[in-house]
């Protein structure tokens, strides 16, 4: 931390860190100099002029502007002179004098800085009688922005945020002085995956997003504080909705978490919400369909049936799946409910894509996401992170791009990390623990790369790097990290709430607040607390499809689970749920895997409910709801505990806090945590310790094949939000199968022709597209895309001209 | 008609020999390369003590202290030189006949600015619309080359020294030094906020960076030859040496001419420049290149040319550059003119001068086509006060670099020697001058 | 992509001269003029992709500059100046022979792409007021009716190379300053010849 330094605004002396640029410290002491180009997360540069103020110095006063004067021991500086007042309405008059009065019909209109400061600083009526300067309008500048050159100001935010932060230079100021403007390049689009941040950051009407451009007034909008429902790093949103319809999200300036800033498919993966397709009553399986039913009946059923088979085949015949998708109350009672009710320890939030719970849940030492700002190398072996968790991949780029830290990324392929690495391995999927052995032996070309991991701090990244990976090379790298003498392990997984479920126990291995079966003691508290609990470990993802696809297990129940999208064998998934004698899905949406069950339960969804989210640190956050959900729905927990009364053994839940307040009462990791603390220390939430799992390096045997597959997430996708949300399915990349070009000519394709890709549980015709970036003899195919069947997380493979 | 001679260093040699002073044969024949030779002999003290105590201000127009500007350079290395050939102004042509008749002078004064500086990486930035002088000094650059003086082991020691002239775009702007860094680093060339990129200490890649004017960097071999005292006796007071004066404009002889300062205005314009055209009488001037507010006979005709007169006056003598407009010509156009131009060069970042100095050239086009308003005047004054808070010269500013500022100088000077001529524009409907 | 051997080895030495492969944007930008007689779309790309930037960064920084032509201009290009040195001595009748001559307005380029006009701000050819250029080579003290015999000149002959000696000999008059010596080297198209660049003639290229 630097040191405090005291300066005087406006003869009052406030005292904040040398350097602090002095706008941001007379703000946030109180004193408000209105600007547009100065954003406190960018690069301060000066531009707009209209945060001047006079600087007393040995030469007398002096104007300059307060973005770019970095606070230093007493300083004197004046807001509001006579001086300061002229030239602050000069600057006002310049920027009117071409902006066009559409105000009435602009989307900022209500909610811009420059017409809040044209009210508070500007001149009465215009003195330009030339003409305004004029440009066509609008014109998109990506798919889900839209840029209205006349509106502009030319602050540079949206050009500084692309290259500065999100690392995507694709938006430009073109042309000079008074012709300059705002521009892409033909056919290149700002086809970045933040680009919906510079529409939030925009001072002005000149960017707007598609899905929100005409949708409603500012003022009309209500607005609550919430955390992102898609990522798993815990970005603090605020949703706005109007008339019971969510409209928008915008990041919150978190400084623990996302600074303000949100990935598109965060940004504009709410339209899901609000879709049409949403389930309303509860469905009864009818011959090859469904009819519609009351809840009564539907309760009643799913009670009768579960309860034949746990009378028949025992407690333990009942798999379930899901929770990652809910709240840490939903997850909460899932778990409950399978082990409690049902008398089940098969149950797994993961979908077969992610490393080992423990690891995910109880690692230590574990990093934050801001240990990251001091960390002095980062190790990243893992997944793209500008893929799967897009706010994390722009703070481990901040850090190498703006502090110099050292970054060493290992992955099968290039990522969007690369061009700030200091390092980079590339290999072949499959052969990541003879990989791993020779990086931390620091043999040939990881000599360098290893000894900077010696020096500490350390943030070692781990997660799976693609789905044909064996999920023990991530505790395998998290084993190596926490061997390293001063590391930190920040573990990565996808989706949504997945850390949140993990503790609440929606894994075979783990018990609310992250207990493990190991721990008998803690164990025999759950005991006492659920009646009774299973006595061994059960069955993960994997286990239980093979169990219910050859009859060794009976019946599911799906919480916001879709595994036949969702696992990489989807086919196995898909037979397991064809075979079982029972399924119920808690849902959303009929999906490929709800649709296959015999009663499928509306739930409510995210912004219709309320309770707490789990992030990748372990830090909880509240959830929040602003609209009601459509139709008969109902949260997550209140069905299960209406299920669970007519199977006579009630949870003893009547709403969500009743729930949250027995996880304060008997999780240990969230012992004594209740709403109204995650409430006071919003919009962080409140950072968990409690991790015991110090990782051991398994080995695993290298996959020897002449083809591996690297089959791995991409932001976008034809997972059930992204279908649900029109403005960014179609940016999904589809199905393709990227060759190497060697490889490509040695089995006679090129680009655009078609191979076969055979997997271990499924084949695939697939465009070939070339990534020089692949080692040779690998495959990749990104995961779900519409119309891919799936291939199996088997990483050999065969793959053959079409 | 007498014309006072007057001794000639920079241009001396173009002067004798016409036609071949651009050559290396030529250069060294007449006592080339001797002070770079020299210089590497010399410790870097030595070196920037000496062009301390010449007292030589930067040409550029800024009036600094060329050994203050080098003693400034901070560690780390490595360090550039670079020498600023983007003359753009209004009224400046001097840089442009340095270059093309005696390129040598400039890079024996590149190779002591180098030594001086620890510099091993120099680039000559010269600006896009002067092919044929970046030719005379590509072709110089080669001789010395092949003669040893340039690349690696210079003059047999083990210093190496590359010189790369680099072209402009087609941007005034570019003159100003941190905007020709940022051009040179394939940059648009727009300033640098100062602090914190003074080149001296974050300059060229964020190292530490000389930038001198052609004609700064032309004076060092001279300053070695004759020492400090002399070079400083050649000048006037605190402006040693000599000083390239380019005259433009309704003059019988326009021109470059090497000068002392301390001359008068008469003297310049009259004896040396060959007085008015035939049948006209002298209006006003611009003093120091399309920046500087503007003199009238009635005031500043008998007035000494110095830097301190210049500003004790409310204007600069800036990079030397002095258009002289005679009795025929419209005051409003001509003020249009040089706003047209800032307009044109605003670079576009800071608000006041992007849409300032545009709104200024329409409305003194308004004006000047017949169809201006009793408030114009006033409201350019307090549109230029939006820009240079005060309209006072040196200017207070607004904004990041004094380009704006300098679209502020032709308004205050409508204001305050032609008003009449600005009101009767707007009474009669049409320029009073017809 | 699509440049000559003979551009992309020139390229190659210019990425030699720079400590930083950024700084040779302009350098490579004047070599895919000369490729393509103005700045394309695709020019820009291979620039881009030559310097590490993406296209619009390459084309922020070309549209900032003057002489870097995102449209074709002509054969030949002639800047008329006419900031206040040049206006003083009559500039505004040369633009207005030259616009006539040419039959195109300023910023546009005759119907047969042989001609384009613009003015332009100072050239520094203020002491031989009104200048005009050609293809960036100068012409000082040049009267109305012999811009018009430049243009008429220029379209009927239409010379491969520009030498500004051999035009302010034919239709130049009062210069700067004094002027002794003859070059032969000259332009080839918009844009300012120079060696190192490879934008002269053949035969002029070092």
């Amino acid at each position: 931390m630097a040191d405090l330094v005291k300066i005087t605004v406006d003869g009052k002396e406030i005292e904040v860190e040398a350097g602090t640029p002095v706008i941001d410290a007379a703000i946030d002491n109180g004193t408000y100099i209105p600007h547009f180009c100065h954003h406190s997360r960018l690069e301060p540069v000066g531009l707009c002029r209209m945060c001047l103020v006079e600087l007393e110095t040995p030469r007398g006063m002096v104007l300059t502007p307060s973005c770019t004067l970095p606070a230093s021991e007493g300083q004197v500086i004046h807001t509001k002179t006579p001086v300061v007042d002229k030239a602050q309405e000069g600057v006002l008059e310049f920027l009117l004098i071409n902006h066009p009065l559409d105000c009435p019909v602009c989307d900022k209109g209500g909610e811009c800085p420059l017409q809040d400061q044209t009210l508070g600083y500007g001149p009465g009526e215009s003195r330009f009688v030339e003409e305004k300067r004029h440009f066509e309008k609008p014109v998109p500048v990506s798919d889900l922005v839209l840029l209205d050159r006349e509106r502009c100001i030319l602050c540079s935010r949206c050009v500084r945020f692309a290259e500065e932060v999100a690392g995507d230079p694709l938006i430009e100021i073109t042309a000079r002085g008074n012709q300059a403007h705002i521009e892409t390049f033909p056919d290149e689009p700002f086809s970045s995956y933040f680009s919906g941040n510079t529409v939030q950051i925009c001072p002005v009407g000149a960017l707007t997003a598609t899905a929100y451009r005409f949708r409603a007034r500012p003022w009309d909008l209500r607005k609550v504080e919430s955390t992102c429902p898609h990522c798993t790093a815990g970005e603090a949103i605020e949703i706005d909705a109007s008339q019971n319809q969510v409209l928008r999200f915008n990041g919150i300036d978190a400084d623990a978490t996302n600074q303000g800033w949100l990935s598109d498919k965060c940004r504009f993966g709410f339209e899901f919400i609000g879709s049409a397709e949403r389930l309303t009553v509860p469905l009864v399986r009818d011959g090859d369909g469904f009819r519609e039913s009351t809840w009564a009946e539907a309760l009643d059923l799913v009670a009768e049936r579960l309860g034949a088979v746990i009378e028949s085949r025992g407690g333990e015949a009942v798999a379930g799946f899901g929770g990652a998708r809910g709240t840490n109350e939903d997850a909460y009672a899932f778990s409950k409910f399978m082990r409690a009710v049902v008398g089940s320890n098969h149950i797994d939030a993961r979908m077969d894509d992610a490393p080992a719970a423990e690891l995910l849940a109880a690692v230590q030492p574990r990093a934050t996401i801001g240990d990251l700002d001091t960390a002095s190398t980062i190790l990243l072996w893992g997944p793209d992170l500008k893929e799967e968790a897009g706010t994390l991949y722009l703070r481990v780029r901040q850090a190498v791009q703006k502090r110099g830290a050292k970054l060493v990324v290992v992955h099968p392929r290039r990522t969007g990390l690369d061009d700030r690495a200091t390092w980079k391995f590339t290999y072949r999927p499959g052969t990541g623990f003879g990989t791993l052995e020779a990086f931390a032996s620091g043999a040939g070309d990881f000599a360098e790369a290893r000894k900077a991991l010696d020096e500490g701090p350390v943030v070692a990244v781990v997660g799976l790097t693609g789905m044909t990976e064996d999920p023990t090379l991530a505790t395998a790298v998290a084993a190596f990290a926490a061997g390293l003498p001063d590391a930190k392990i920040l573990p990565v997984a996808r989706r949504s709430n997945t850390f949140g479920a993990l503790d609440m126990g929606c894994a075979p291995g783990l018990l609310p607040g992250r207990v493990s079966f190991g721990d008998a003691d803690a164990v025999a508290a759950f005991e006492a607390a659920f009646g009774a609990v299973p006595d061994h470990a059960g069955l993960d993802t994997s286990g239980m499809l093979e169990g219910l696809a050859n009859g060794d297990l009976a019946a599911a129940v799906l919480v916001g689970a879709d595994p036949v999208r969702d696992v990489p064998d989807g086919a196995l998934a898909r037979r397991a749920l064809e075979a079982a004698d029972f399924v119920v899905a808690l849902d959303l949406f009929l999906t490929d895997s709800s649709s296959l069950a015999d009663v499928v339960l509306p739930a409510e969804g995210f912004a219709e409910k309320e309770g707490t989210f789990t992030n990748l640190e372990g830090r909880v956050s509240k959830v929040n709801r602003i609209v009601a959900g459509p139709g008969q729905t109902q949260p997550d927990w209140s069905i299960l505990e209406e299920i669970a009364r007519r199977m006579g053994r009630p949870m003893g839940f009547d709403s969500a806090e009743t729930v949250a307040e027995e996880i304060a009462t008997v999780a240990p990791a969230y012992a004594d945590l209740r709403w109204r603390d995650v409430e006071r220390k919003k919009p962080e939430g409140v950072l968990l310790d409690g991790g015991w799992y110090t990782p051991k390096a398994p080995a695993g045997p290298d996959v020897d094949a002449d083809m591996v597959l690297h089959l791995a997430r991409t932001l976008y996708d034809d997972g059930v939000a992204m279908r649900q949300s029109l403005s960014l399915h179609h940016l999904a990349p589809g199905g393709v199968a990227y060759l190497h070009p060697g490889d490509a000519e040695r089995l006679g394709v090129t680009e655009g022709d078609q191979v076969v890709v055979v997997g271990s549980a499924g084949e695939a015709t697939l465009p070939v597209r070339f990534d020089p970036s692949l080692p040779a003899g690998v495959v990749y195919v990104p995961f779900n895309q519409a119309g891919v069947p799936s291939l199996g997380a088997g990483a050999a493979v065969e793959v053959r001209s079409a | 008609m007498t014309t006072t001679t007057y001794p000639q260093v920079l241009t001396r040699r173009m002067t004798e020999h016409p036609a071949d002073s651009h050559t290396l044969a030529r250069y060294e024949a007449t006592g080339g390369y001797q002070q770079a030779r020299a210089a590497m002999g010399m410790t870097r003290e030595q070196l920037v003590e000496t062009v301390k105590e010449s007292g030589l201000i930067g040409r550029g127009g800024a009036g600094f202290s060329a050994g203050m500007k080098w003693s400034f350079l901070a560690p780390p290395r490595p360090s550039y030189l670079v020498v600023n050939g983007d003359e753009s102004e209004p009224g400046t042509f001097k840089d442009r006949q340095l270059l093309e008749r005696d390129p040598h002078q400039m890079i024996e004064g590149i190779i002591i600015a180098s030594v001086a500086n620890e510099v091993h990486e120099a680039f000559i930035y010269i600006r896009g619309e002067y092919p044929k002088p970046a030719r005379r000094v590509q072709h110089a650059i080669d001789e010395a080359y092949a003669a040893g003086y340039l690349g690696d082991g210079i003059f047999g020691s083990d210093y190496q020294l590359d010189v790369t002239v680099h072209l402009g775009g087609g941007a005034y702007i570019c003159g100003e030094e941190t905007a020709l860094i940022n051009s040179l680093e394939g940059r648009r060339g727009e300033p640098r906020l100062k602090p914190p990129y003074f080149p001296a200490a974050k300059g060229l890649y964020m190292l530490p960076t000389i930038v001198n004017n052609v004609e700064t960097v032309s004076n060092l071999p001279h300053i070695l030859e004759m020492g400090a005292d002399a070079y400083k006796a050649l000048g006037h007071d605190k402006d040693t040496g000599t000083f390239l004066f380019s005259v433009s404009g309704h003059v019988k002889r326009p021109g470059n001419y090497e000068l002392p300062h301390g001359i008068t205005w008469r003297e310049l314009i009259f004896d040396i420049a060959g007085g008015m055209l035939d049948g006209r009488e002298l209006k006003a001037w611009i003093p120091g290149g399309a920046s500087a507010p503007w003199f009238v006979p009635e005031e500043h005709l008998d007035m000494p040319i110095t830097k301190d007169d210049c500003g004790q006056a409310g204007s600069m003598l800036g990079s030397g550059a002095v258009i002289v407009m005679d009795d025929s010509t419209c005051m409003v156009k001509a003020a249009e003119r040089v706003v047209r131009f800032f307009a044109h060069e605003s670079c576009g970042q800071c608000t006041p001068c992007r849409e300032g100095t545009t709104w200024m050239q329409q409305i003194l086009a308004r004006i000047e086509e017949g169809h201006g308003r009793a408030v114009d005047l006033d409201l350019l004054l307090d549109v230029s006060d939006n820009i240079s808070p005060g309209l006072a010269w040196p200017p207070k500013m607004t904004t990041i670099c004094p380009l704006g500022p300098s679209a502020v100088s032709p308004v205050t000077s409508l204001a305050k020697y032609f008003r009449e001529e600005v009101e009767a524009h707007v009474t009669e409907g049409r320029c009073p001058l017809g | 992509m699509s440049w000559s051997p003979e551009t992309v080895a020139r390229a190659e030495r210019i990425m030699q001269r720079y400590p930083e492969r950024r700084s040779a944007v302009m350098p490579l930008l004047y070599l895919s003029m000369l490729e393509d007689g103005y700045l394309t779309d695709d020019g820009m790309r291979e620039v881009a992709e030559w310097t590490g930037l993406t296209p619009v960064q390459v084309k922020s920084v070309a549209s900032f500059y003057g002489m870097f032509k995102l449209r074709y201009t002509g054969k030949y290009l002639v800047s008329v100046c006419t900031s206040i040195s040049c206006m003083l001595r009559g500039a505004d009748d040369v633009m207005a022979a030259v616009e006539d001559e040419a039959g195109v307005p300023h910023g546009e380029t005759d119907d047969d792409g042989v001609i384009a006009v613009e003015h332009v701000e100072c050239i520094g050819a203020c002491g031989g007021a009104p200048a005009v250029q050609v293809n960036y080579e100068l012409i000082e003290g040049i009267t109305p009716e012999q811009a018009r015999d430049l243009v008429r000149w220029l379209r009927e002959e239409q010379p491969d190379k520009i030498v500004a000696d051999d035009l302010q000999e034919r239709f130049g008059g009062t210069r700067s300053f004094d002027w002794a010596i003859r070059e032969t080297e000259g332009a080839v198209g918009p844009f300012p010849a120079f060696g190192p660049y490879g934008t002269v003639a053949e035969e002029d290229r070092s």
